[in-house]
């Protein structure tokens, strides 16, 4: 990552060290910012199942790549994406796990797990009997595969915990990262989320005609519903004061989360927001910063009509007149949905943002919604005046939101 | 700055045993495994597999789900439902403010009858057959969502899925809500089906009790002779509020939430138990040691030995490895009787809290040589003052609670 001058944190203060990602714009944290920064979406056909009896066929699939040994043993493609994303992100933090695996932990966003493989499973069993269907692809099955994987393959004895809370899967999972790190549970946290694309995932968002049949164009008068994509990320999470004694530097700072619930219905948002608003106030009011020092959001932005109408409310209740003018970018509309592992990119992407005080656009294509009423960064990136405070916001099925505040100290 | 304490007012269970706590403590006092003849019609099962599971017999759980709202629900959100409203029955609360009340669930496989339909329906059928009722149940948190819609619980809803140790890390998060304030109330649990295919499944990586050397199939958790578990449904929600808030309304305590922490052994395959133990006992030494409390304090253990080949030898030699020197308390085994998944053991943990007797597991015939441990013989017991709950999950996670008589 480029060389930026960095905040001085309080050692209560829970600190991010390091970043890792595989998205469908690649391998590692690079590939992710320079796509994201060209603001083309990298949603189109795919191959990751036979996809053309699906009513669509467009999604954001990671590229093949060369995650070395990982590729050679039992995983499933949701732990591939997350070990690597995992390895990526320790050896950024400069992070020597020697030193703290048993107060390194591993909290962890998945939707599907190792669905896919589940998938082939099914298909073996279906038309070839269950002898002829191998076991070892239902181990990988479980929500907690990538998680534990994570957990294994890096030999931490930390609390490892996986959330399957949709997709707010990961956003929830950073956020208990944060409870507890402060509570001093341990020192260390990775936190993330990985997902892969499937047919359970597909054909049910199809089934409720929740996916665009174009790339997603979230926020935009003629969104038509989301994309789905694949991938993962992490965050190296740790106190300052564990940061600072090994002379780590922070990237940014973890302000602040909270979670709540619409209550409302399983599959439709409030639509007034006020479940996604409260949990934007909530958040702010954790991190101890006002709306007013919010430099800019990372949306949710699916690309639903509910979701992007909810979502915008929720922004004007928080912001009020501001909610026109402060940035918002939806990472959706470049990558797809992610689902479990969604909160954990756009939050690798949301620190990103305020370490190189830019903002990601999102493609410039299509009318915009002049009933929303927000600062949308389309085509190009928006470079930052203050780069202090930023959001990402994650609203699942079940109506569970998730807020995460990421905080960085202004320098002179 | 001390936080508040979180004391659990209400329990809500649905098992084999049938509804309810007072079921639940005759079949725990009974120790017998209740098991029931699993359908195999489907073809998934070997020929020599196991055969029973601890299925929920059919119930008539009007009382907390009107029939109307079950349809629209799968299994697990049935029983998730149902438990979380018989929990706040229990609790004493008849009406609920829903603005700041949590819900954390766990669940190990999710709603695996309605994703293993619609996987069905795209890859037999065709996508274009797949129906959204389905899609919408099958996600991990669906039984999260029901219960706070049903409640209108609008705090925090959180689905944890960390297999066997999913219900304590779900205790442990319910308690945390209420402790830093996020909630006022706090409905913990998890829920679980058990279906035709992730039965034959678990039989197929070898996990579930079989018939053998002539004895019939049951769990034997600690035994010589122990073979796998038995497979379990059902759902178990407890209640948690600060104490201060639950003594002002008069609320009966059921057991305060004293101690809460997690690990994991990385030495654990997949979907089985490692041989970390030295690793898991210093953790639970450091969770035990963070509350203030010594292993010597604890005076029950209610264990999560389920039968399991490894996972009762890991779980005797963490324990062991914990104690060092010292004497091991009793122990009591409630998945001998409950079986594996579906809450049973955080149920039977929050009973054991509050004093309600184990009886012997008569599954119970061998002491295994190789572990420094057995289960409690059924003896009675004076009332525990504190209990530890242990919860080590195949795959490598682990979790343990610490329940006290406030």
């Amino acid at each position: 990552m480029p060389g930026v001058d960095r905040g001085f944190p309080r050692p209560l203060d829970i600190v991010v060290t390091g970043l890792g990602a595989v998205t469908p714009f690649g391998w590692g944290v690079n590939a992710l910012w320079d796509g994201a920064r060209r603001g083309i979406t990298a949603v189109g056909p795919f191959t990751r199942f036979d996809a053309s009896r699906h009513r669509t066929h467009v999604a954001g699939q990671v590229p093949a790549g060369d995650d070395g040994k990982e590729s050679s043993r039992r995983l499933s493609v949701a732990d591939r994406f997350a070990v690597a994303s995992a390895r990526e992100a320790v050896a950024s933090a400069c992070l020597d796990l020697d030193s703290c695996r048993e107060r390194t932990g591993v909290f962890f966003g998945s939707s599907a797990g190792g669905m896919l493989e589940g998938e082939w499973f099914f298909e073996a069993h279906i038309h070839r009997g269950t002898r002829h269907a191998r076991r070892g692809l239902v181990a990988s099955q479980q929500f907690n595969g990538p998680g534990d994987a994570v957990a294994r393959a890096m030999g931490v004895s930390g609390q490892v915990e996986t959330i399957s809370s949709a997709c707010a899967s990961a956003a929830m999972a950073v956020g208990s990262a944060l409870r507890a790190l402060r509570r001093g549970d341990v020192d260390v946290a990775l936190a993330g989320g990985s997902d892969a694309l499937c047919q359970l995932t597909y054909g049910g968002f199809n089934a409720l005609r929740s996916i665009d049949e174009a790339p997603s164009r979230p926020f935009r008068k003629d969104r038509m519903g989301l994309s789905l994509g694949e991938g993962a990320g992490v965050l190296v999470l740790e106190t300052a004061a564990h940061a600072m004694a090994r002379g780590a530097q922070p990237i940014a700072m973890l302000a602040g989360e909270a979670s709540t619930c619409d209550a409302h219905h399983m599959t439709a948002p409030h639509p007034d927001g006020s479940g996604a608003s409260s949990a934007i106030r909530l958040a702010l009011l954790d991190a101890g910063v006002a709306p007013d020092d919010v430099d800019f959001v990372n949306a949710h932005g699916t690309g639903t009509p509910l979701n992007d109408a909810a979502e915008a409310a929720a922004l004007k209740t928080v912001f009020g007149d501001r909610a026109r003018s402060i940035p918002v970018t939806s990472t959706k509309a470049l990558i797809g949905h992610l689902l479990g592992s969604a909160g954990a990119v756009e939050a690798v992407l949301t620190v990103l943002g305020l370490l190189l005080r830019e903002v990601h656009p999102m493609p410039d294509t299509g009318a915009l919604d002049p009933e929303l009423g927000l600062d949308l960064v389309l085509g190009t990136p928006r470079a930052l005046s203050r780069a202090a405070c930023a959001i990402s916001t994650s609203l699942a099925f079940g109506g569970a939101n998730s807020v995460l505040v990421f905080t960085r100290q202004e320098t002179a | 700055m001390k936080r508040p304490a979180a004391v659990l007012t209400g329990l809500g269970v649905v098992g084999a045993h049938g509804i309810g706590r007072a079921s639940l403590q005759a079949a725990l006092l009974a120790g017998r495994p209740i098991a029931s003849e699993v359908d195999r019609s489907a073809g998934y099962h070997a020929a020599d597999s196991s055969r029973l599971a601890g299925l929920v017999p059919k119930l008539d759980l009007a009382r907390w789900l009107p029939p109307a709202e079950a349809r629209r629900l799968s299994v697990p959100s049935r029983f998730a439902v149902a438990a979380a409203r018989m929990a706040l029955e229990d609790a004493g609360i008849a009406s609920l403010d829903g603005r700041r009340v949590a819900v954390v669930l766990a669940t190990a496989f999710g709603a695996l009858l309605f994703t293993e339909k619609l996987v069905r329906q795209i890859l037999e059928e065709g996508p274009e057959s797949a129906q959204p009722f389905y899609f919408s149940e099958c996600v991990a948190n669906a039984a999260a969502a029901r219960v706070a819609i049903a409640l209108g619980a609008r705090g925090a809803n959180v689905t944890i899925t960390e297999r066997e140790a999913g219900p304590l890390l779900a205790l442990a998060r319910g308690a945390q809500e209420v402790r830093e304030g996020r909630a006022d109330l706090a409905i913990a649990g998890s829920a679980d089906e058990m279906t035709e295919l992730l039965h034959a499944l678990l039989d197929r990586f070898r996990g579930t009790a079989r018939a053998e050397g002539g004895r019939e199939e049951a769990p034997r958790p600690f035994d010589a002779a122990r073979n796998g578990v038995l497979a379990g449904e059902g759902a178990a929600v407890v209640v948690i509020e600060r104490e201060d808030d639950a003594a002002a309304r008069g609320a009966r305590f059921l057991a305060r939430v004293a101690v809460s922490g997690a690990a994991f052994d990385a030495t654990a395959p997949v979907s089985d138990w490692g041989d970390g133990h030295t690793t898991l006992a210093r953790a639970l030494r450091a969770a035990l040691a963070r509350a203030g409390h010594g292993a010597e304090t604890i005076d029950l253990i209610v264990s999560c030995a389920s039968g399991a080949r490894r996972g009762d030898r890991l779980e005797a030699a963490t324990l062991a490895a914990a104690w060092g020197e010292a004497r091991l308390p009793p122990v009591v085994t409630p998945k001998a009787v409950v079986g594996e998944y579906g809450g049973g053991l955080l149920a039977a943990a929050v009973l054991a809290a509050e004093g309600v007797p184990f009886g012997r597991p008569l599954a119970f015939e061998t002491r295994d040589p190789s572990l420094s441990i057995a289960p409690h013989d059924g003896r009675p017991l004076a009332a525990p003052s504190r209990v530890l709950i242990t919860a080590l999950a195949a795959g490598g996670a682990a979790a343990w609670a610490v329940l006290e008589r406030p």
